[in-house]
């Protein structure tokens, strides 16, 4: 029996899937608590909302919010805490407080599709060209091309995301009126009906084409930086000589014997970036009022929605820890110099 | 005998912050067809720049020949000038005529290439006629003339391999398109003593059944004595004596040759008795006048301090850069 136990151990990918596991227990044992040291809980936020816009006096927002939210927040912490882990195992994220009755889980599957569209669009058109960009800067360092591009993606990777997506819509969207601006926010247009018609994937493409670029502005060239480093070291490795001296093709020097050696270090931080997928960018999707999974973070958040915010919080961990588990078995696949015993 | 490359007045400076490192300096050499030739020097004397420059590889932009050509003479008659050749000239040129095996053996080979891939590339890339099966019989000969187990080898990645091996693969490699000129570049510098004896058996066994001609670049004269057919000294960047094995090693008529011969432990010499050039290489940048070696001459006079040396004929194939030659070594 203990030889079995210690076998499986020594397994690679179960030690892998272990990790991951209490990893994410950890983290949604912390994101439980943490969440209900906020100050105010999603009833007094309620009552507040109602006051100030229904006009209600106290009692009454306190009695109209009690019945409508059917918890109760007076248990004691280690039972709501023992509750949420028993329905975590059976695969049950709870029910959202303030929109009443909808479950979690089916929050998440409606908003988390959008997110990982734009976002996963945005990564690989941003890594595309920052790949390709800083590969032709190393060709060209210390050249013109190279100076002025090495300026901007610096500025570039330095400048908050929120921040371009406030100047899009404030310049492009309000002051020269170049794009609609209820088209630049918004996922899609309500009067169209959702499906695989032309006119809603055009519509779909039309309204994240924005969020698109300001990811894409504010990411490029922190890839572009790191591409163009790894290519110019890799330029100086005695093979790329050796590989001149034996008459290869300049495209097949530049493809496989370059680029190959030089994208390897950048892989795990793409794989890692997929993880980081699912947060979402928070801040973007606020700005657009793009409804993925930030967005519905971000709500939960102001509502002190405590189940809505751990289910959004375990699928990010989950994502993340993930995703840093694959990038390290990915590694082993494409650099055979850390591929595991032969 | 007819030469296979002609190097005239050839010129070579690094650009650095502190100046122009005049690495090579006005180098006049023949290289015969089927010769074994040694270019021999400490480091830093020029050696490998040349090495270089013979198949334009110098880095772009750091490095700048300044004056002369290199004239490289093909089977049918023809002439090519290799530093006036551009783009897929140049590309078709290097390895199909002119092979070089580099001094880095550890860093040879692409490290995320299995050695198969790298040696078909070759291949492709140069239109060569020969189908799959035809070249991968060709790439395992030349592995079994290297004393390597193809089937092995082939399907491994570099780091699978230990440093001799490597360097094994990349003279395989070397072979590939039958180059009629093979430049070795220290090719066993990086290596224990062992595996060294190991290179110098297979370019022996190379130089038996293919007849081709080497340039082989070094700082050991010893390995001269085994291989050889000719040597030329290098010094600061020029060549101060030229001549054949027995020339240099038993009538040397260069102080520096003669310094270099001495430095050289021999079984019967007693212990004790080595003895060392005394003082430093010149720096490359602010060079002396006059014969380079003069600082570091016991046999200098006012003429060395105030001219530079030219070769002058010793005797037949035998040419050596000292003024002083007939006075200190006398005349054969």
């Amino acid at each position: 029996m203990s030889e079995t136990l210690i076998r499986l151990y020594r397994n690679f990918f179960f030690r892998k899937i272990l990790r991951v596991a209490v990893t994410v227990f950890i983290v949604s044992t912390l994101t439980f608590f943490i969440v209900r040291l906020m100050p105010g809980n999603p009833i007094d936020i309620y009552i507040s909302s109602l006051m100030s816009t229904q006009g209600m006096s106290y009692q009454e927002a306190r009695q109209m919010a009690l019945a409508m939210f059917s918890i109760d927040l007076d248990a004691p912490l280690h039972l709501q805490y023992i509750q949420y882990l028993s329905n975590l195992i059976r695969g049950d994220l709870g029910v959202s407080i303030t929109s009443t009755g909808t479950p979690v889980a089916k929050m998440i599957a409606e908003f988390l599709p959008w997110t990982l569209f734009s976002v996963s669009l945005s990564l690989f058109a941003s890594f595309g060209i920052g790949v390709a960009l800083g590969m032709v800067m190393a060709y060209r360092r210390g050249g013109i091309f190279d100076t002025i591009l090495t300026g901007i993606c610096t500025i570039m990777s330095a400048i908050p995301n929120y921040i371009v997506g406030i100047l899009v819509i404030v310049f492009i969207g309000i002051q020269w009126n170049l794009y609609p601006l209820e088209t630049m926010r918004g996922t899609y247009t309500s009067t169209i009906t959702p499906g695989f018609t032309i006119e809603f994937i055009v519509d779909v493409f039309k309204h994240v084409l924005w969020p698109f670029i300001t990811y894409v502005v504010c990411t490029f060239g922190g890839w572009a930086l790191s591409m163009r480093a790894n290519t110019i070291s890799t330029l100086g490795e005695d093979y790329i000589t050796v590989a001149k001296a034996k008459g290869l093709k300049e495209s097949r020097i530049t493809f496989s014997y370059v680029g190959r050696n030089a994208i390897l270090p950048l892989f795990t931080s793409l794989t890692i970036s997929f993880g980081f997928i699912f947060g979402g960018s928070l801040l973007i999707e606020n700005i657009f009022v793009y409804k993925g999974i930030g967005w519905l973070l971000w709500s939960a958040i102001n509502e002190r929605d405590y189940p809505t915010m751990q289910g959004v919080f375990l699928i990010m961990t989950t994502a993340v820890v993930l995703s840093v588990t694959i990038a390290d078995v990915l590694y082993g696949l494409i650099d055979p110099r850390v591929r595991r015993g032969e | 005998m007819r030469p296979i490359l002609s190097i005239k007045g050839l010129s070579v400076e690094y650009l650095s912050p502190r100046g122009r490192v005049k690495a090579v300096r006005n180098v006049n050499l023949e290289v015969y067809k089927g010769e074994i030739l040694f270019l021999v020097g400490e480091s830093g004397a020029g050696k490998s720049t040349l090495g270089l420059t013979l198949l334009k590889l110098l880095p772009e932009g750091i490095a700048k020949v300044v004056g002369g050509e290199v004239i490289y003479h093909r089977d049918d008659g023809g002439n090519l000038n290799i530093l006036k050749l551009r783009k897929g000239r140049l590309r078709r040129f290097r390895w199909k005529e002119v092979a070089m095996v580099f001094q880095g053996a550890m860093n040879s080979l692409n490290p995320i290439m299995k050695i198969k891939d790298q040696m078909y590339d070759v291949i492709k890339d140069h239109g060569v006629r020969l189908s799959k099966r035809e070249a991968y019989k060709k790439i395992e000969e030349l592995l079994a003339m290297v004393r390597l187990d193809a089937k092995r080898v082939l399907k491994s990645y570099p780091h699978q391999l230990s440093g001799g091996m490597k360097q094994r693969v990349m003279i395989a490699m070397s072979l590939l398109l039958d180059p009629k000129l093979l430049i070795l570049d220290e090719p066993t510098t990086a290596l224990d003593v062992l595996t060294q004896k190991n290179i110098m058996n297979v370019l022996k066994d190379i130089r038996d059944k293919l007849h081709l001609t080497m340039i082989f670049i070094t700082h050991d004269l010893s390995l001269a004595a085994e291989l050889a057919d000719r040597i030329a000294i290098m010094y600061a960047g020029s060549i101060v004596e030229v001549g054949s094995v027995e020339q240099i090693f038993y009538r040397p008529k260069h102080p520096y040759t003669h310094g270099l011969l001495k430095s050289v432990p021999k079984l019967t010499s007693e212990i004790g008795k080595l003895e060392s050039i005394p003082g430093f290489p010149p720096d490359m940048i602010n060079l002396p006048p006059g014969c380079k070696f003069h600082p570091r001459c016991v046999f200098r006079r006012d003429i060395c301090m105030e001219k530079e040396p030219f070769l002058q004929k010793v005797e037949e194939n035998h040419y050596t850069a000292c003024w002083r030659w007939r006075d200190i070594f006398g005349e054969e």
